[in-house]
């Protein structure tokens, strides 16, 4: 079954203000609101791969590195992320942990998975449901920025915790390569084309 | 021009014939589920407003305090800039810039584009640079994070509150006043019509 895509009849829809006009050589710039018009996003799988293996790279000192140190009365004590949600069950705190968990652990991990497998999907060209795809694709992006939690958290945490020896809250290196690997996928969820999957079904 | 009646799935690219909903209801895509259009009552207007609101509770909220804390008779009070300033002291440049990007410059550049497009729809009024002002609103609306901010100061705070007193500032309420502010702003910004409108001050014909 040959399905009409706005490609397929020669036309392209902008991006932004979701005008529709002719495909045409000339036609490079929506004339509404001069963003440049494509047919689907330039480079989109080479874009989303760069910007999800960095984002696998850095992931690994991200978890391997003290996000933040804890120091109480002289005694510093440095925490991973993993560290930081062990002393949060240690401290009878289980639904924040959990949250802490999901939001800096399970988030981004999954993510880094589901954009590979979107990846997979469209460079080996399989056919399976696009509608589940294109609703987890949507997940993806949308889940994405709540791993900023654990950043947020420090600024605070540093702000406040700031009496020299008494007590005192560090970010620690680790905290530069998550904050990386949030902006990383968020980047790579955003210059993924979600179409690339519905052309897999038209393709003979 | 052949396109005038159709549109297209932003999701899926399938070929649609113009969805033109009631307000109240929605448009969704037959094939992907995208949602396609969802018209609002007053959209011009009520953002008009909503980012005049946002603009005044952006101040107390940026420089009150959002939680104090107790230690040991020490007292110290943390505004969303005390965090940014910390990081920056303590070398964290990237982590310091992120935060400053996402909780305070975004936020704020993202309702100054609010107020002047609507403003400039409102009063009827062309402007060169109305297109690039929401294609530029458009765009960087995801990268504004205070809703997770939020929720930072939550984990923040339950962390904090084994070993210490919390006292909740004046900025915390500005603040979550402001978050509901944008959440409105958000779903009240109605994207086609505002296109629509800018089309017809520039004396384009267009639909989209």
């Amino acid at each position: 079954m040959k399905i009409n895509t706005a490609l397929a009849q020669g036309l392209v829809r902008c991006h932004s203000c979701g005008f529709l006009g002719k495909r045409d050589i000339r036609l490079t710039k929506c004339p509404l609101c001069a963003s440049p018009l494509h047919g689907r996003q330039p480079h989109s799988v080479q874009k989303t791969l760069a910007y999800l293996l960095s984002a696998y790279l850095l992931y690994i000192p991200a978890n391997i590195f003290p996000i933040m140190t804890v120091t109480k009365l002289g005694a510093g004590e440095p925490h991973t992320i993993i560290g930081g949600i062990i002393a949060l069950i240690n401290s009878d705190m289980l639904p924040i942990a959990l949250l802490v968990l999901v939001a800096s652990i399970l988030v981004p991990l999954l993510k880094l998975i589901g954009i590979s497998l979107l990846l997979l999907y469209v460079q080996r060209g399989w056919t399976g449901d696009a509608y589940r795809w294109t609703v987890m694709y949507r997940i993806i992006s949308f889940v994405g920025r709540w791993s900023m939690l654990d950043i947020f958290m420090i600024s605070i945490l540093v702000a406040l915790v700031d009496m020299g020896s008494i007590s005192e809250v560090l970010a620690g290196p680790a905290a530069t390569a998550f904050g990386a690997v949030v902006v990383l996928t968020m980047l790579a969820a955003k210059s993924f084309d979600p179409r690339l999957i519905w052309d897999n079904q038209n393709k003979p | 021009m052949p396109a005038a009646h159709f549109s297209a799935c932003p999701d899926c690219d399938l070929l649609l014939n113009r969805a033109l909903p009631q307000i109240g209801s929605t448009a969704h895509c037959p094939r992907c589920g995208c949602l396609l259009h969802r018209p609002r009552t007053d959209s011009v207007e009520r953002t008009l407003a909503l980012s005049i609101a946002g603009l005044l509770l952006l101040f107390p909220a940026n420089f009150l305090p959002l939680v104090g804390i107790k230690v040991l008779g020490h007292e110290k009070d943390g505004t969303l800039w005390t965090g940014v300033m910390t990081l920056f002291n303590e070398h964290q440049w990237a982590v310091a810039i992120l935060v400053f990007l996402s909780s305070i410059l975004l936020p704020f550049i993202n309702i100054v584009l609010c107020l002047l497009v609507s403003g400039h729809l409102h009063h009827n009024r062309r402007h060169r640079y109305l297109t690039h002002w929401l294609y530029w609103l458009q765009h960087l609306e995801e990268w504004a994070m205070l809703e997770v901010y939020c929720l930072g100061i939550i984990v923040a705070c339950v962390k904090l509150s084994a070993m210490a007193e919390l006292q909740f500032g004046l900025g915390l309420y500005a603040f979550v006043g402001l978050l509901f502010t944008n959440a409105l702003l958000t779903s009240n910004l109605d994207g086609h019509l505002f296109w629509q409108r800018i089309a017809q001050l520039n004396g384009q014909h267009y639909e989209n």
